[in-house]
């Protein structure tokens, strides 16, 4: 995939456009370099647009525990993500919360206290414990089989998770990628990144601005 | 466009060592695993699913095309069995992971 047939260079200049080339022959619609996987995909679905495919509403199931489903596990899949990279992400390495210079996320320890900056790890252990109290929460993701959704659960509940849950792809992808690739997972890393953003889409969850620092990248998913 | 051939590998100091450590091996080692039984396992609901409801609906079809079930009878049927496969999808946000008992 490289043009200059040069030595294999990785840059790291915190623009996600210098990032790009490196993603490129990674995302596609294998899911993983495992062969059985990739068997079991090309067997049933075929490999086209697997995941495209995936995220479609079951016939007749009701969209909210659809989206619960998920909420649960790109939640599952970021705290795998990042339990990688937990070595590499201190507060030392990263003592705030950023993705490339121009965004910081801050966060808020108390309702109607001013958000304030923490590390990338802090963020990452606040967000977690949040969305934990959340799945938690029988008012929220109801576990009873008889239990309902709250009105709106959609909008209020499950969009916030997202837009929250998108900020450490933002950091890794921003600040980690280098260690990613060394460490072999950045298929892994795509396809994550590549399900959470077709699901998005799917069910219109999230705005351009919610992609930030990142939706060169989400640009490039959605053409592929 | 900004040529980076010569750009060094920015990784963080100590990297190789971390990167060696057992530790870190491990958890990319479950974190693989983990991805690969997710998808081998969403895909296989995925699947199974659209295969189940191909045959309920083909069922159902039939039944109204015999006239031997009367169209209430046929909803009731096909909620039925939509409830069910609710209750499915809700357990499985629910089912215990195997890291749980890591």
């Amino acid at each position: 995939m490289r043009e200059n047939g040069g030595p294999v260079v990785t840059d790291f200049n915190y623009t996600p456009s210098h990032q790009k080339q490196f993603l490129q022959p990674a995302v596609g619609t294998t899911v993983s370099s495992h062969q059985d996987l990739k068997q079991i995909v090309e067997m049933t679905l075929g490999s086209e647009g697997v995941l495209n495919q995936a995220v479609k509403l079951p016939r007749g199931e009701d969209e909210n525990e659809w989206c619960a489903v998920h909420c649960v596990d790109f939640y599952n899949q970021i705290n795998m993500l990042y339990g990688t990279i937990t070595e590499f992400c201190s507060p030392q390495s990263c003592p705030r919360m950023i993705a490339t210079n121009e965004y910081e996320y801050l966060w808020c320890f108390q309702k109607g206290q001013v958000p304030v900056a923490v590390s990338a790890p802090k963020y990452v252990e606040c967000l977690m414990r949040w969305c934990q109290d959340q799945f938690d929460d029988e008012s929220i993701f109801p576990a009873k089989l008889s239990g309902q959704f709250p009105p709106k659960f959609i909008s209020k509940y499950v969009v916030q998770m997202l837009r929250r849950l998108f900020r450490v792809y933002a950091h890794i992808y921003c600040h980690h990628f280098n260690e990613i690739l060394e460490l072999n997972l950045q298929t892994v890393l795509n396809t994550s990144f590549r399900h959470f953003c077709l699901f998005s889409q799917e069910f219109e969850l999230l705005r351009p601005a919610d992609f930030g620092p990142l939706l060169e990248l989400v640009m490039e998913l959605r053409d592929r | 466009d900004i040529d980076i051939t010569s750009s060094p590998k920015k990784l963080p100091a100590g990297f190789h060592e971390k990167a060696k450590s057992h530790k870190t091996q491990r958890v990319v080692s479950v974190c693989q695993m983990y991805f690969l039984d997710y998808y081998c396992d969403m895909f296989d609901y995925v699947i199974s699913r659209r295969q189940r409801t191909k045959r309920v609906l083909e069922y159902l079809s039939q039944q109204r095309a015999q006239k031997s079930l009367g169209n209430e009878r046929l909803n009731e049927e096909w909620t039925g069995y939509l409830q069910k496969e609710h209750e499915v999808l809700r357990k499985r946000r629910l089912k215990p992971k195997n890291k749980d008992f890591e």
